[in-house]
């Protein structure tokens, strides 16, 4: 599990930023670090912080973080197939499978069968640091300062900015960033509270459909790429 | 209930099913899979475009602007996660500085 440690630690630092810029959101320390025990999926709980510290409110917060969390649907089917139990007890065990315990679990069982202990182990340490992190980050967020004179306010675009590039390299995801970022900006000025996320994942939802197979412009790669651990971000 | 704890108890209701219906349930419908796929790169472009327009819907020019400017060009560049977020940040700062 020395594997794991690189990671580990990555995800505590970043949820060290969470908890800091959460704080200066202005949700409340508690939540920002119960969010990380019971969500537990970093570039989610970002998203909803960010939300919150915005226009978009509770509803923005639940629409985009909860939307970035359907890829665990298909993590999380491979994952079933080699957890061990009946329905409820894989459900719970399938509440660690995140990115990057996934993706050693591939690494050590490969994509059809993930290895189910690297992947519990990893998740159970990956929570634990998350949390930690969350709650350190929580504790010192008073004492940095002012979040602007920082530029902290412009650390979330550039996490989002991060996490997207990546995904842009897949069949069809230029058009859904795109009709994404055109939904937000239009439906913003008209309806703002949340509904302008809303309103960019239903484009997502059109404009990645058919036409497209994904993988089909030949990147054999892309499919050993830790099935869709594609967020890049810790947890 | 106030925002904030209303987001935490949508959000982890949200995710606890979305991570626990795979193992569950054990297949999730391809064509399904492919229309989710689309989800996260228009919400994150969303999230990204939310952070930067005004009241009026269009971008506004500022050291925020300048931060995220600046991880697009190491994102593309395939920067790591926290060197983009750390020079976004920076970048903001510095400009405030100076401004």
């Amino acid at each position: 599990m020395l594997a794991a440690l690189p990671v580990v630690t990555a995800v505590g630092v970043f949820g060290i930023s969470y908890g800091v810029l959460g704080v200066a959101a202005g949700i409340p320390g508690w939540q920002l670090v119960v969010m990380s025990m019971t969500v537990f999926a970093g570039s989610s709980q970002f998203a909803a912080v960010s939300a919150l510290g915005g226009a978009g409110g509770a509803i923005g917060a639940i629409v985009s973080g909860g939307l970035l969390n359907t890829r665990y649907l298909a993590t999380g089917t491979a994952a079933g197939r080699v957890l061990p139990g009946g329905r409820i007890r894989r459900a719970l065990l399938g509440q660690l499978v995140v990115d990057e315990s996934y993706a050693l679990g591939v690494a050590v069982g490969g994509p059809d069968s993930p290895d189910p202990d690297a992947m519990l182990a990893a998740g159970s340490m990956e929570w634990l640091a998350w949390v930690v992190g969350s709650a350190i980050g929580v504790l010192i967020g008073p004492v940095v300062g002012d979040p602007m004179r920082l530029g902290l306010d412009a650390a979330f675009p550039a996490m989002f900015v991060a996490l997207l590039w990546p995904l842009l390299d897949r069949p069809g995801a230029r058009r859904c960033a795109l009709g994404g970022a055109l939904a937000v900006a239009v439906v913003a000025p008209l309806a703002p509270g949340g509904l302008e996320l809303a309103a960019a994942g239903v484009v997502g939802l059109i404009l990645a459909g058919d036409g497209d197979s994904p993988g089909g412009a030949g990147n054999a790669g892309d499919a050993g790429n830790a099935g869709d651990a594609a967020l890049g971000g810790p947890a | 209930m106030s925002e904030s704890m209303l987001a935490l108890v949508g959000l982890t209701a949200v995710t606890v099913v979305f991570k626990g219906a795979g193992p569950m349930l054990h297949r999730v419908p391809e064509p399904l899979a492919r229309r989710l796929a689309g989800l996260a790169p228009a919400l994150l472009a969303g999230l990204v475009m939310s952070e930067v327009i005004g009241r009026n819907g269009l971008p506004h020019v500022d050291a925020k602007m300048a931060g995220v400017a600046g991880a697009v060009g190491l994102a593309s560049r395939r920067a790591p996660l926290a060197v983009c977020v750390v020079a976004g940040a920076a970048v903001a700062a510095l400009l405030r500085l100076v401004t």
